[in-house]
């Protein structure tokens, strides 16, 4: 769950009541960069003996070749099939059989790599993780049993799931130009392409020291963790050329657009009404968040009681602004309530983005807004992996760790005004993208 | 449909314990200097105790759990009543969903848009629902609204309102969902496979109904339900978080001491839910890329003495620290992103199932893998080895079991409903090592019948239809998805009614 929140924006921090008695616990942390690059973060929290490790490299499938959509997720799945000291696969049985858990996700921006163990198996992990990043083996014959795993994957996640290709459908229309434009799964004939050659050099050019951040949260002494992350990982040697960063820019977007399009294994018409926004870390982002909670956040929020409660128009709708590395989308959809039409679906949901133009939102609703902010952040902080995975975040996307924390207080001031101004500055009538999807079929039915 | 959306992909669901071939040629080209050696041994370890935890209970029968935790200024409150879809009236799938649905859609002294605005304004969450054995109330604030939470709970739980015109607006939720879930192959393939194990018991019966038993759903029917299972002496409640046991207590005994107990309903039986029995049911779907595999039987309740060790067994099977059906349908065959198998230990019965999901022609190859290693366990003694990891996980993962105040919460609250010996949470570990390949070897014999089992395939059938004969597989059942009828014996609705 947090982890989609991560995944879905920027930072979840957030707010609190102004002036509310109940703040959020800072982060107690230590960082440090190896000399071959490796950021290290360590946070120490005592409260079980345990400890989680996220090893985070700053590639996602944003940064893939052309023609090899689907690498950067497929290239995660490798990771897990052996290097010079463990064998295909016993990376995750060497983990629960400590009684342990592990697991990789990868996104547009990041490939994230997680395990949580009993404290005492500190050195076990950081062993595995310095192993695979500096001896990773693939074999041809490999590459293609997991490429085909792979494949499955995409099936069952998106292919044979009702609405499971919304996101494929959306980008595809909203994007021209920059990578954002792909799925992180890919398509079938681009993971079909994959070859160990570009195995190799996806390895070599982001499976380097200086493009990884390594975060330690949990029951260990600072000191004693970062000697032993100095063993073990301070023998990776260096990489031999930059991580390249030069990902084209997508144009922005002038006219308005309307379409309708069928897909399969769709139940219900859907709307969605699109329109590009900015990236994690600018300042309009902070507001962009607390738009999103005002329209989307609970049942008292507007869509839901608009669209669904109010109006039944809707079977369901929600809308969120995706705040990520690069500039993406804010989106909202809308099932259409049956006996209901999709373009009175389409004009409740502009309606309401409309009303966020035309004027502020209230003190109370400004309010409600922050406080969701202030138990969001709350309850993101609990587990020692919702920890790490804050600072890893603030360190790898905003290169900033103090944003783990600092952010709690730009949202406390994000202001009436700011909500109605980045409204006003990003839902414009001349970048809006209204996409109808209807079940395949449906329009030849005559309906 | 909000996390189908997520951008994140996963790797791994499992793990395989059984490695790949010896993979030679390295995938860097730079060789670089790195030793041969052996994983290094672990630190000391600390001892873990299961950590504290407070149980009252209140004159009208209500039990309090308290659990403490400081850290961060949010505090949660959850109530459990034996109040789930097993309790749902004989042939009226879904009334106790609905009841559990309109929980936070109006009380006699608040509208269903106040109770939104009211927790969403402070920043809370109320969440409402029902699961097969239990309905819920769960409530997060900060904790300086910790009486508004035990208030809020407190109307939910006791007086919903059940408004007419908010029972049409859930009913219609409610019948557009099973629109979308009918379309769903996971779903599909759950229901029809509940069916199949317990039958006409309402643990068979799908927990939010069908769309005919939901179009016929009371007023009277809900109010009635409510009156008979929201009751103080039917529920639990946990008060987890940033309050001391003082003030949980006081103000739980403030809020709901003058909750009137009454007297309860008898419980269901396991009378009606038949015996094993092997049938292969395929759901049709034309046109899908994969189908969702489903194979089990009834076992044993979540409160059976033999639950713990069969529990292993099925780690054995599909669960983590074991899992031979990851190994054989993922690892070995590339079939599948993901096998597992597991257990459902419920009030009075429970089963496992194993599943997977594979490419519409590997069908027939998947289904007799699953089936053979579900055989497999019951013929042959598991290895020491392989108990020795399924155990290590189980014991090993004691103490990231406990991380979390809800997750301790959970674990007690569980144990209350099921009746379970709140002493076994203390000592887990040593339960879990205490058993042994033998205990292994006589619940399989016990509990598994591989010749039974209920087997469900949700997928394009023309495509597999066709092999099943050939690996082993006759008298199947072919069920059009679009006749599905869960109240039907045979699954298929008579031509011209609705399902």
């Amino acid at each position: 769950m947090a982890l989609v929140a991560l995944a879905l924006g920027a930072a979840a921090a957030v707010a609190a009541p102004v002036g509310a008695a109940v703040r959020p616990t800072k982060f107690d942390y230590h960082i440090t960069t190896l000399d071959n690059g490796l950021t290290v973060i360590l946070s120490e929290d005592h409260s079980t003996p345990i400890v989680n490790l996220q090893m985070w490299y700053h590639v996602g499938s944003k940064d893939e070749p052309a023609g090899r959509t689907g690498f950067a997720h497929l290239f995660e799945h490798l990771m897990f099939k052996g290097s010079h000291n463990v064998r295909s696969d016993e990376h995750l049985s060497m983990i629960s059989s400590v009684g342990g858990t592990g697991n990789a996700y990868t996104t547009e921006d990041v490939t994230v790599f997680f395990e949580t163990v009993p404290a005492q198996y500190l050195p076990l992990v950081l062993w595995l993780e310095a192993d695979r990043m500096a001896t990773l083996r693939i074999s041809q014959r490999t590459l293609d049993s997991e490429r085909e795993v792979v494949k499955e994957e995409r099936r069952w996640r998106y292919e044979n799931q009702p609405f499971g290709l919304l996101s494929e459908i959306l980008y595809d229309e909203a994007f021209t130009t920059h990578p954002y434009k792909h799925q992180t799964i890919g398509s079938m004939e681009d993971i079909e392409a994959a070859s160990i050659e570009d195995v190799q050099e996806f390895f070599d050019t982001y499976y380097v020291p200086e493009n990884a951040t390594l975060t330690l949260v949990g029951d260990f002494e600072t000191d004693y963790a970062l000697q032993m992350v100095e063993h073990y990982f301070g023998r990776v040697p260096k990489a031999k050329k930059p991580v390249p960063r030069n990902l084209p820019r997508e144009p922005p977007v002038t006219r308005s657009r309307r379409l309708t399009v069928e897909a399969d294994n769709w139940p219900l018409p859907a709307v969605v009404v699109a329109h590009p926004i900015t990236y994690d870390g600018h300042p309009d982002a902070y507001p962009l968040h607390i738009l999103s909670k005002i329209l989307s956040d609970g049942q008292s929020a507007r869509i839901h009681r608009g669209l669904v409660y109010e109006q039944q128009v809707a079977v369901s709708a929600f809308g969120q602004g995706v705040i990520i590395e690069d500039p993406n989308l804010f989106y909202a959809v809308a099932l259409v309530q049956p006996g209901r039409t999709p373009e009175a679906v389409a004009a409740a949901l502009i309606a309401e983005l409309d009303r966020a133009k035309a004027e502020p939102p209230g003190d109370g609703e400004l309010q409600r807004a922050k406080n969701q902010f202030a138990r969001d952040y709350v309850i993101g902080r609990i587990s020692i992996e919702q920890k790490g995975m804050h600072l890893a975040h603030a360190q790898v996307i905003h290169d900033d760790i103090t944003t783990a924390d600092a952010e709690f207080d730009i949202f406390m001031n994000v202001s009436r005004e700011d909500v109605q101004r980045v409204a006003r500055t990003y839902l414009r009538d001349d970048n809006r993208l209204v996409l109808t999807i209807l079940p395949r079929g449906s329009r030849r039915a005559g309906q | 449909m909000r996390r189908a959306l997520a951008a994140r992909v996963g790797a791994l669901v499992l793990a395989a314990v059984v490695g790949g071939p010896w993979l030679a040629s390295p995938a860097s080209a730079q060789r670089i200097d790195w030793p041969s050696e052996q994983p290094p041994p672990p630190l000391l370890r600390r001892h873990v105790d299961f950590p504290d935890y407070e149980i009252r209970s209140l004159d009208n029968g209500l039990r309090v759990v308290y659990v403490g935790h400081h850290e961060q200024p949010a505090v949660n409150v959850r109530m459990i009543l034996r109040a789930g879809a097993a309790a749902d009236p004989p042939g009226q799938p879904g009334v106790a969903s609905l009841v559990g649905q309109l929980l936070d859609q109006g009380t006699t002294t608040r509208t269903a848009q106040e109770i939104a605005g009211g927790i969403d304004s402070i920043g809370g969450a109320l969440s409402v629902g029902t699961a097969r054995d239990l309905g819920f109330v769960d409530v997060l604030v900060m904790k300086d609204s910790f009486d508004f939470a035990l208030d809020l709970l407190a109307d939910v739980a006791r007086r919903p309102a059940f408004a007419p015109d908010e029972i049409e607006r859930q009913r219609n939720q409610v019948l557009s969902g099973l629109q979308v879930s009918y379309d769903d192959p996971a779903y599909v393939a759950n229901v029809v496979f509940n069916r199949l194990v317990y039958g006409f018991h309402p643990y068979g019966m799908p927990q939010g109904g069908t769309p005919r038993s939901v179009r016929t759903i009371t007023r009277g029917d809900l109010v009635a339900f409510h009156r008979t299972h929201y009751l103080p002496n039917n529920a639990v409640l946990a008060v987890v978080g940033d309050v001391t046991a003082e003030e949980a207590f006081t103000g739980v005994e403030r809020a709901l001491g003058d909750w009137r107990r009454g007297p309860l309903a008898p419980a269901a039986t396991a009378d009606n839910i038949p015996s094993p029995t092997r049938r292969l049911v395929v759901v049709n779907q034309p046109g899908a890329v994969q189908t969702v595999i489903h194979a089990g039987h009834v076992a044993l309740p979540r409160a059976h003495p033999d639950y713990l060790a069969f529990d292993v067994a099925i780690k054995i099977l599909g669960g983590e620290g074991g899992n031979r059906l990851g190994s054989v349908l993922r690892t070995e065959r590339s079939l599948t992103y993901a096998a597992s198998a597991d257990i459902a230990g419920r009030q009075i019965a429970g089963d496992f199932m194993a599943k997977t999901d594979t490419r519409s022609p590997a069908t027939a190859e998947a289904l007799r893998l699953t089936v053979d290693e579900i055989a497999r366990l019951r013929r042959e003694r598991v290895r020491e080895r392989e108990l020795r990891s399924a155990q290590d996980y189980l014991a090993g993962s004691f103490p990231i079991t406990i991380e979390t105040p809800n997750a301790i919460a959970a674990q007690v609250l569980e144990a209350i409903l099921y009746g379970l010996d709140l002493d076994g949470l203390e000592d887990y570990p040593e339960r879990v090592n205490a058993v042994t390949v033998r205990d292994i070897e006589r619940v399989a014999e016990t509990w598994l019948q591989p010749a039974n089992l209920s087997m469900v395939l949700v997928g394009d059938a023309s495509v597999f239809l066709r092999d099943l004969p050939g690996v082993g597989f006759d008298r199947i059942e072919v069920v059009p998805l679009a006749d599905l009828d869960l109240a039907a014996a045979d699954f298929r609705r008579a031509s011209r009614f609705r399902r």
